[in-house]
């Protein structure tokens, strides 16, 4: 029987969400998450692998990895180097493969969680380069004549900020969640999840703020539940006065990042 | 099992697949809804839905499957067809327009409008352009589009007169449009084709330089000696230039679809955007809003974005030939002294790849189309479609 995830004690998930990782798991597809930047998709999966107890292997796409990074390198340079000298086992090939991220969630003794963290950094055809991968859950070391086959297929958790569009034939497989932006009750909930002793009347007026900023038009970044975090922590520690937080904008710049923001936002208070 | 609601989904543009929908039957026989309704549909869409975007219409498609909601009859597809003439704007002309807008009352009751257009939608059969009863294009009733009434409901087609208080259908509008076969991302595979490597760049070395490492371990009598180089990387850089407002309302998904995709190709050295009205006059406009004041001269553009740009410039080059020819035929902002014909003559001599994409390019020589016509001639134009763009690529990285 699968165990199902739920909010951990650092991590609160809405409904939907739990439902979706919970399909996931079930249906053993890919859960991808969709949603604004610092709504909480990375943090999802260390919640996961929290709450079932297991392993987390993380996997960060950047703007040149390739499919074949997460499978396996072949230190041809190594070998050569080592051959040079003569060091023992340098025909045995399989000393110079190493395996990338998936051949690690792959040979893991037990179940592991695998985050591909911001699919959507990598080139276009990445997500395509993966699918028999993610669908058979194994691969072939050509080198070597060896198949690297899943021995528990691990629940596989991919991250995008929709800054590329991924293929169809990519998104047909996985299980889709969007995580919508909080509204103020579930903002509340995590904030407290932080800071389980902050004041009522400066959680109040750091979420009020917070959303007034958040519903100005003219702002371009947005700012996010974790800049909410930070912003709270700031208070906290310097101790402000929390009445006036709306006409003095203390530590702003922890939740507003860009100048011209910051000018919009001084603009409206006054 | 579910069915209907199958092909509700498909009815309402999610293109479920089989292998999706037996996912979710897997779903269900797993027990994973507990019977539950609010369960089935989250679990439901996280299978069936890929993107945020699609949220509307699944929840559409569920309210009718499952609410038994009662909804009035629908604007078919077929009877948005009908309405699709964004060209019927053109053949109205100005007098039309003020006869249109008086025959019926400024004072219109909105629930009257409904009650009667849901009434017509119900009766109409049959195509209507320019009539005083039915659902149509060019009319003086309340429903349709490219009409001159102000106070009724608009169906599909592009902004005529941005006076419907109600627009029903926009977003099914959308779907069958000819024009929508072009996708973000084949935008993006045909921008691709843009690619030009040099290997003159200061980043660090990073790649294996086979032949190097052959030579130096050869000079060093066998003993291995690794040589790295730097990778090669896309020196092209681009210069986006779209018309905006106007004529090209229609078309603003799709030019906002082509900007979202050039931004998104992050592979390009430079790429700057401007806008423009019509035509290229003395300044181009920093946003789509084309407003005086926020712009840059265009002989500025030329100073500082030196010839090696890549210049694409998208625009439906629907305008009156005075405006193309007169000294002062722009009745937006300054000339400086030359017509529009002889910016865009500027433009080529200054740069020496440019393709003008078109939405709306007539099939074939169009010599009714004076602008477009005298444009051809200056430019390569291309339709704004796939194929359009792919060429459009290959004309911008040929050789000199």
């Amino acid at each position: 029987m699968i165990e199902d995830f739920k909010s951990t004690k650092e991590y609160v998930a809405s409904e939907a969400l739990m439902g979706s990782v919970n399909v996931a798991i079930a249906l053993q597809k890919p859960l991808l998450i969709k949603g604004e930047p610092g709504t909480g998709k990375t943090m999802l999966a260390e919640a996961v692998a929290k709450s079932l107890g297991k392993k987390l292997i993380i996997w960060n796409i950047k703007s040149t990895t390739k499919a074949q990074d997460g499978l396996y390198m072949y230190d041809t340079i190594q070998r050569l180097y080592d051959g040079q000298f003569g060091e023992e086992g340098v025909d045995d090939i399989a000393r110079y493969i190493k395996l990338g991220k998936l051949g690690e969630a792959f040979e893991s003794d037990e179940q592991v969680v695998l985050l591909i963290d911001e699919i959507d950094k990598a080139d276009l055809e990445f997500p395509n380069d993966l699918l028999w991968e993610l669908d058979q859950m194994e691969f072939y070391i050509h080198e070597t004549k060896r198949t690297v086959k899943a021995k528990h297929r691990p629940i596989v958790i991919i991250t995008s900020n929709a800054e590329k569009e991924l293929p169809d034939a990519f998104l047909r497989r996985c299980i889709f969640h969007y995580i919508e932006f909080p509204d103020a009750a579930l903002m509340e909930e995590i904030v407290k999840v932080h800071f389980p002793d902050i004041e009522e009347n400066l959680l109040k007026n750091a979420m009020d703020v917070f959303y007034w900023i958040r519903s100005i038009r003219d702002v371009r970044k947005k700012p996010s539940t974790s800049e909410l975090i930070d912003w709270v922590n700031a208070l906290q520690m310097g101790g402000i006065p929390t009445d006036t937080l709306k006409e003095k904008l203390p530590f702003i710049g922890v939740i507003v990042k860009k100048d011209e923001d910051l000018e919009t936002v001084k603009h409206y208070v006054q | 099992m579910f069915n209907n609601f199958f092909n509700a989904l498909n009815k309402y543009g999610l293109n479920v697949t089989l292998s999706e929908w037996l996912t979710l039957q897997n779903a269900l026989d797993k027990g994973l809804c507990e019977s539950s309704l609010t369960k089935f549909y989250y679990i439901a869409r996280s299978i069936l839905v890929h993107s945020e975007t699609d949220y509307d219409k699944y929840d559409q498609a569920f309210e009718e499957c499952f609410k038994a909601m009662q909804h009035e009859p629908g604007v078919t597809d077929r009877m948005l067809k009908w309405l699709d003439k964004p060209d019927m704007n053109e053949l109205l002309h100005e007098e039309d327009k003020d006869y249109l807008n008086s025959v019926e009352t400024f004072e219109i009751d909105k629930d009257d409008v409904e009650k009667k257009f849901k009434q017509r939608l119900k009766d109409q059969d049959s195509e209507h352009n320019g009539g005083a009863y039915w659902i149509g294009t060019m009319g003086k009733t309340s429903f349709g589009n490219t009409g001159g009434n102000i106070g009724g409901i608009r169906v599909g087609g592009g902004t005529g007169y941005q006076s419907a208080f109600q627009v029903i259908g926009a977003r099914k509008y959308r779907d069958f449009r000819d024009d929508r076969v072009l996708t973000g991302r084949q935008f993006m595979a045909a921008l691709r084709k843009l690619r030009q490597f040099s290997s003159r760049l200061d980043i660090p070395k990073t790649e294996l330089d086979i032949d190097g490492t052959v030579h130096d371990t050869c000079e060093q009598g066998g003993v291995l000696k690794i040589v790295m180089d730097k990778p090669r990387k896309n020196t092209v850089k681009l210069l986006l230039l779209m018309d905006s407002g106007g004529t090209m309302i229609p078309y603003c998904d799709l030019l906002n679809e082509l900007f979202q995709s050039v931004h998104k190709s992050n592979h390009y050295k430079e790429v700057k955007t401007y806008y423009f009205h019509n035509c290229i006059y003395s300044h181009v406009y920093n946003d789509p809003g084309c407003e005086n004041g926020n712009w840059i001269e265009t002989e500025w553009m030329f100073k500082n974005l030196d010839k090696d740009f890549k210049v694409i410039i998208v625009g439906d080059a629907a305008m009156a030939p005075e405006e193309l020819y007169a000294k002062d035929g722009n009745y937006r902002g300054p000339n400086g002294g030359y017509s529009g014909h002889e910016w865009l003559l500027r433009m080529r001599r200054k740069y020496k790849r440019i393709v003008w994409m078109n939405p709306k390019m007539a099939p074939g020589a169009a010599p009714w189309r004076e602008a477009e016509t005298a444009i051809k001639e200056i430019f390569p134009m291309l339709p704004l479609t796939v194929e359009g763009l792919n060429e459009g690529m290959e004309i911008l990285m040929k050789r000199d």
